[in-house]
C-alpha cells in the first residue's frame, strides 16, 4: 500500500470509532437547540434552522433540573468518598499485611461485591422502609459504595503492588510507625491509584438507575438518571425538555473523562484485566 | 536515605519469607496481622449490611407470602410455594426467556464490535483523543440516557432511523410497537453501549502484542489475515474471554435500555427478568413471589461471576 493510501485508512478507522461514540450525543445535542415546531416538521432536519436555548431554560425554569442535580452530585461524591477509603485500607492490608490467604480474601470480596443489584433491590428496600431511610441520600451512597469496591480495590491493589515494600521500611527503620509509612509515604505515592478509583466510583454513582428508582423515587430526591428518564409530557413525550435536560446532564461527565481520558482508560483496563 | 534504603533492603532480604502456622509469626508479623484485619474490616462491615444481610433477608422473604398491599395477610411460611408459582407463570418463562435472548445477541455482538472497534482503534494516530474519547464517551453514558437517546432515533416519525430509510425509498418501522423490530433496536442501543467498554479492554490487550511477531511472521510471508488468526487471536484470548464474562455478567441483569426504550412493551415482548422482578415487587408489590424470583436470578449469575474470578484468581502479593 501507498504511503498515502494507508494514512488515508488510518485516518478512515478514526473517523469511524469517534463518529460511532460520538454522533449520539452529537444528535442529542442537535435536538436539544430545536424549537418544537421544528422537531414536530416532516422530514427532519439536520441542523436546526433557528438555534435557540429556550428548550434549557424551560428545563431549569419549569423542571426540577437542578435538584436531581445536586441529588446526583452529592449521592456521586459521598459513595465516592466512602468507598475509596474502605478500598484503599482493605487493598493496603491485602497487599501489605500478613493475612492469611490474601488471594482468597481478595476473590471473596470481589464476589461478594459483584452481585447482581436486582438481587439487592427487594431487601434493601424491605431495610430501607423499617429504617425509614426511602427516599434518603444514605438509602443509595451505602450501596453505591460497594458497588464500586470491586473496581476500586482492583485499581488500589495494582498501584500499592507497584510502591517497593523497600520504600516503607526504611521510613519505619527512620521511625516512623506503620500508620506513618503510610501517611507520609504509601498516600503520596498512591494519590494518582487513588483518584482514578475515585473517577471510575464517581461515575458508577453518575450513571446506576435500578436502586435510584427504587429506593429514592420522590421527586425532590430523584438523581438525574431517574428524574429525567420519569419525565411525562401530557400527550407525547417531551423530546426537546428530555433532550436539553440530557445534554445538562451528560456534560458534567463528559467534561471529567475528557480532562482524565488517560487515568480513567488505564484504571478500566487494570480493573478489567489484571484483577 | 540510600543507606538506610539498602538497610532496609538487605533486613527485609533476611526475614525468610511467608512462614506458615500462627506459633511461629514473632510478635512483630502479628501487630501487622492484627492491624491487617482492622482494615479489612470496614470492607466486610459495608458488605455483610448491604449485601450479606440483605442476601439472607432475601431468602427468607422467599419462603414466605408477604405482600404490601395486602397487610391482612400477614407474613406466613410457605415453604417453596412461590417457587412453585414461578414454574407455571407464563411471564416469568416469557422474560427468562428474553433475557437469555438479549444475552445470547448482544454479548457475542459487543464482543465482535468490540473487537472491530478496538482493531480500528490500535493504529499510530498523532492525536489521539478523539478515538480514546470515542470509546470512552459511550462507557461513561448512562444505561437509561442509552435507552432514551436510542429511543428517540427509532421514533416513528422524528426518528432518525425511519428519516434514513425514508431518504433511500424504503418505508418507515414500527420500530418501537412492533414485538420483532423493539427487540431489534433495544440489542443494537445495547450492543452499541457495552461495545466500548469491551473495545477498551480489548485495545490494551492488543497493546501488549509484541510487534516482532507481526514483522516475523511478514518475513516468514504470512498475510494480513493470516496474521490476524495465528497472531492477534490467540494472544487477545485472554482479554476477549475475560470481556465475555464481564458482558455475560451484566447481561443476566439487563434493565436501563429496555426500560427506557419500550418499557418492556409492546406486551411483555421486551421484557427482562430484572424488570419483571422490579414490577412485581415495587409496582404490584407483592415482595414475597418477587423475592423468590430474584433468588433463581442470584443462584445463575452466581455461575457467571464464579466463572470470572476462577478465570482471574491470583495473589495480591505477587506482581502482575
Amino acid at each position: 500500500m501507498t504511503t498515502f493510501g494507508r494514512r488515508r485508512t488510518v485516518w478512515l478507522a478514526a473517523l469511524i470509532v469517534a463518529a460511532n461514540g460520538f454522533i449520539p450525543a452529537i444528535w442529542i445535542l442537535l435536538t436539544s437547540l430545536k424549537t418544537e415546531s421544528e422537531l414536530m416538521r416532516m422530514p427532519i432536519t439536520i441542523m436546526p434552522d433557528a438555534p435557540t436555548l429556550q428548550n434549557y431554560v424551560r428545563v431549569f425554569v419549569d423542571q426540577p433540573i437542578l435538584t436531581f442535580l445536586w441529588n446526583s452530585i452529592a449521592v456521586a461524591a459521598l459513595s465516592t468518598a466512602l468507598c475509596i477509603v474502605v478500598s484503599a485500607l482493605a487493598a493496603y492490608a491485602l497487599v501489605r499485611l500478613r493475612l492469611p490467604a490474601p488471594g482468597a480474601i481478595l476473590s471473596a470480596l470481589l464476589a461478594v461485591a459483584m452481585v447482581p443489584l436486582i438481587s439487592l433491590v427487594v431487601p434493601l428496600f424491605q431495610t430501607m422502609r423499617t429504617l425509614d431511610l426511602l427516599n434518603t441520600w444514605p438509602a443509595l451512597v451505602l450501596p453505591y459504595a460497594v458497588l464500586s469496591m470491586p473496581v476500586c480495590v482492583m485499581v488500589l491493589v495494582s498501584f500499592f503492588q507497584d510502591i517497593p515494600n523497600d520504600l516503607e521500611n526504611a521510613a519505619m527503620i527512620d521511625g516512623c510507625t506503620r500508620a506513618g509509612a503510610l501517611w507520609h509515604v504509601v498516600i503520596p505515592l498512591t494519590a494518582p491509584g487513588v483518584f482514578t478509583a475515585a473517577i471510575l466510583a464517581f461515575v458508577n454513582a453518575w450513571d446506576e438507575f435500578l436502586l435510584a428508582l427504587t429506593l429514592s423515587s420522590r421527586v425532590a430526591k430523584r438523581t438525574l438518571p431517574v428524574g429525567i428518564t420519569l419525565y411525562q409530557g401530557e400527550f407525547s413525550f417531551p423530546w426537546p425538555i428530555i433532550s436539553a435536560a440530557l445534554v445538562v446532564a451528560i456534560v458534567p461527565v463528559c467534561v471529567i473523562i475528557a480532562v482524565f481520558q488517560d487515568r480513567v482508560v488505564g484504571g478500566l483496563t487494570s480493573g478489567g484485566m489484571k484483577g | 536515605m540510600s543507606s538506610t534504603t539498602a538497610e532496609a533492603g538487605a533486613r527485609h532480604a533476611a526475614t525468610p519469607p511467608a512462614r506458615k502456622g500462627r506459633a511461629r509469626l514473632s510478635p512483630l508479623e502479628r501487630a501487622e496481622r492484627r492491624l491487617g484485619l482492622m482494615m479489612l474490616a470496614p470492607a466486610v462491615l459495608l458488605l455483610c449490611a448491604v449485601v450479606v444481610y440483605p442476601i439472607v433477608e432475601l431468602v427468607t422473604t422467599s419462603l414466605r407470602f408477604e405482600h404490601l398491599a395486602q397487610p391482612w395477610m400477614g407474613t406466613p411460611f410457605v415453604g417453596l410455594d412461590n417457587f412453585a408459582r414461578a414454574m407455571s407463570d407464563e411471564i416469568f418463562w416469557s422474560s427468562t426467556l428474553n433475557t437469555v435472548i438479549y444475552i445470547v445477541v448482544t454479548v457475542p455482538g459487543a464482543v465482535l464490535v468490540g473487537l472491530g472497534l478496538a482493531l480500528l482503534a490500535n493504529q499510530p494516530f498523532k492525536i489521539k483523543w478523539p478515538v480514546r474519547l470515542g470509546l470512552l464517551l459511550p462507557w461513561a453514558l448512562p444505561l437509561v440516557f442509552t435507552g432514551l437517546i436510542f429511543r428517540w432515533f427509532f421514533e416513528f416519525n422524528q426518528g432518525i432511523v425511519n428519516n434514513a430509510l425514508m431518504l433511500v425509498g424504503m418505508s418507515p418501522r414500527q420500530w418501537l410497537s412492533d414485538p420483532f423490530l423493539a427487540f431489534v433496536a433495544t440489542c443494537i442501543a445495547i450492543v452499541w453501549k457495552s461495545s466500548s467498554f469491551v473495545a477498551l479492554v480489548l485495545l490494551a490487550g492488543l497493546q501488549t502484542i509484541p510487534r516482532s511477531l507481526y514483522e516475523a511472521a511478514e518475513i516468514d510471508g504470512a498475510g494480513r489475515w493470516q496474521q490476524f488468526v495465528e497472531i492477534t487471536l490467540p494472544m487477545l484470548r485472554p482479554a476477549i474471554v475475560v470481556a465475555l464474562i464481564f458482558r455475560t455478567i451484566t447481561a443476566i441483569q439487563t434493565f436501563d435500555i429496555p426500560y427506557a426504550m419500550t418499557n418492556g412493551g409492546p406486551g411483555h415482548s421486551t421484557e427482562t427478568l430484572a424488570m419483571y422482578i422490579h414490577k412485581t415487587t415495587i409496582d404490584f408489590l407483592d415482595l414475597g413471589y418477587g423475592s423468590a424470583l430474584a433468588v433463581l436470578m442470584f443462584a445463575v449469575s452466581v455461575v457467571a461471576t464464579s466463572g470470572y474470578l476462577r478465570y482471574t484468581k491470583r495473589d495480591p502479593r505477587k506482581e502482575a
